[in-house]
This record gives C-alpha cells, structure tokens and sequence, in this order.
C-alpha cells in the first residue's frame, strides 16, 4: 500500500497544522535550549551527572517530537501550500537551499541527541573526563546545527 | 488578553531581567571584586544575578520564536526580511555564544562581560527602534562592535576606579 495515499495535501492552514508547526518550532528551541544547559554544564569540571542526563533524553524526545510534526506538516501542507510560494517569490534560495538543507541536516539531529544522552547516561555511571569533553563537543556541534536550523526557518517563513 | 498581548509581556520582562541583571551582575562583580576577593556570599549574589540572567534569556527566546510563529500564521512576514531583526538574533546568537566561551574560560573575563552588556542593551535598543532604524545589517553590526570596545574601556576604567586607594 503506498502510504502517500492518506497525506493529502491541504491548501490551507487549518488548526491541527498549525498547531504542528506551533509544535515543532517550540519543541525545537526548548531542545536547542536544553542542548545549551548541557553544554555549559559539561564544561565544568565536575557537572552532576544525573540533572544532565535527564534534560539530554528530554531534549532527545522533543527533537523526535519536532521532526515527526515538521515531516507531518512538510508533506501535507508545506509542498503543495507554501513551497510554490517561495519558488515564485523574491527569494527561491529558501526553498531551494535553506528548507532542503534544513530538511537533510534536521535529520541528523534526533540522532546526535540521543548520542549526548546515551552519553551522559554512562557518565552517570563511570565518571570520565575524556568522555565527557568528547560529549561537550558533541553537544556543541548539536548546537550549532541546531541554531542553523532555527536561523534556516526564519529565513523559509520570512521569504512566504 | 491576546495571544499576542502576552508574548509582547513576556518578551518586555525577558528583556528586563536580562538588561537588569546583566547591568547588576558588572556592578555587583565591580564592587565584590575591589578588594580582589570573592566571598562565598558574594558569590551566591553574583550565582543569583547570573539565574536572572539565563532566566530573563529564556523567556525573551521563547517570546521571541513565540512572536515569530504568530507573524508566520498570520502571513506578516515582512519583519522577519528586515536587517534589524537579523541583526538582533545575531546579537542574541552572539550572547548565548559568548556565554559559553566565558564558561570554558576561553573568553577573557573582560571583554565577555563588555560583550555580554553591550548585548543585552543592544538587544534591548533594536527592539525598541529596530523599526524606525534604516541602517543595513552590517551597518548595525559595525556599531555594535564599537559600542563593545566603548563599554569595554568604560568597565575597565571602572574597576582601575574601584581599585584605587581612597583617602578616609
């Protein structure tokens, strides 16, 4: 069964996208935000280990919760709705480079979540400080994708 | 109240507890630090700025992206075109980065507290007048730059002011 059959693609904004980009642009600042705290605390020398890795797997889940809502709504509504907008508008680039940039490296980011959280889980356990500065700089490249893909938005939202 | 109404409130008290704090946190280390030593009192105090400070910082991020869905849903998207607002998230991006660096101890203690003051007035600053401001983003950036090395020598000229001896 081909499972494009029930995404039929919407003209309009109705509440139940909205409340999916609503969603999945909080869900993504609040985990870009917890990937922030993380990040500060594992630059200390002795961070506690058990705050850190409970906001690492609750960052981890909103990521999840913000790509599944972002795929829902790019391929129902984005693709027919908004992108031939763009494609038409002052500045294609949006669409042609940012979302589709946005779109390949977001998919990166549930997954280097959950690697900050694996982590930070077993530093829980075996304290180490190799590791945990290998996690810092993870938790930085997390950062920083996570805030390209942020600025990304704005600009795809911007070029309507 | 709108929606709208109540992201404006929580964007101003962000913006407060930011400008607020961060003036606070250079007043309090100015004086704490005259003597060359840091209680562990004034340390709590400075400990309790900084809380203000992240705090002020996440409700003017979560406001901001809050006000920026609001425009996206109601197609007034215009503003998120102007080179104002890219320069404020640039300077917020910059506060956040800065923050970072000062808790690795890569950035020197003083030019991230200019940095970290300048930002939050400049923050402040364009979201008052971002509007009715003409200049282009790199324009607004290159004041920015200056107004941190000005602030830069007005906190070092106050802290060699604090550490002078008096005459009692």
């Amino acid at each position: 069964m081909d499972p494009r059959v029930d995404a039929r693609p919407a003209k309009h904004m109705t509440p139940i996208l909205a409340t999916l980009l609503i969603v999945h642009v909080i869900g993504g600042v609040i985990a870009i935000g917890m990937h922030n705290v993380i990040l500060m605390h594992l630059l200390k020398k002795a961070p506690n280990y058990i705050f850190v890795s409970r906001l690492a797997w609750s960052a981890a889940t909103l990521f999840f919760l913000s790509w599944a809502t972002s795929a829902y709504y790019y391929v129902t509504y984005y693709g027919s709705a908004v992108k031939p907008r763009i494609l038409a508008g002052a500045t294609p680039a949006a669409h042609t480079f940012f979302m589709e940039t946005k779109e390949h490296i977001f998919l990166v980011l549930p997954f280097v979540a959950i690697s900050i959280a694996l982590c930070t889980t077993y530093l829980r356990a075996v304290p180490d400080d190799a590791l945990r500065k290998s996690t810092a700089l993870l938790t930085l490249i997390a950062l920083i994708i996570g805030a390209a893909t942020a600025a990304s938005g704005i600009f795809v939202s911007g070029s309507i | 109240m709108t929606l709208y109404g109540f992201l404006i409130i929580m964007h101003i008290v962000g913006t407060v507890l930011g400008v607020g704090a961060a003036t606070f946190a250079e007043i309090h280390y100015a004086r704490f630090n005259s003597d060359d030593i840091i209680t562990d009192d004034e340390k709590k105090t400075l400990a309790t700025t900084y809380t203000v400070m992240r705090t002020g910082l996440f409700l003017l991020v979560i406001s901001g992206f809050g006000m920026l869905l609001y425009f996206r849903l109601t197609e007034y998207v215009d503003i998120l075109s102007s080179p104002s607002f890219w320069a404020k998230m640039t300077i917020v991006a910059i506060l956040v980065g800065n923050a970072l660096l000062l808790q690795a101890r890569i950035m020197p203690f003083a030019v991230g507290a200019a940095v970290s003051l300048t930002s939050w007035y400049a923050a402040l600053v364009l979201g008052v007048i971002g509007k009715t401001i003409s200049a282009s983003y790199v324009e607004i950036l290159i004041y920015y730059v200056i107004a941190i090395a000005l602030v830069g020598v007005s906190l070092r000229w106050i802290h060699e002011w604090m550490h002078a001896p008096r005459n009692i």
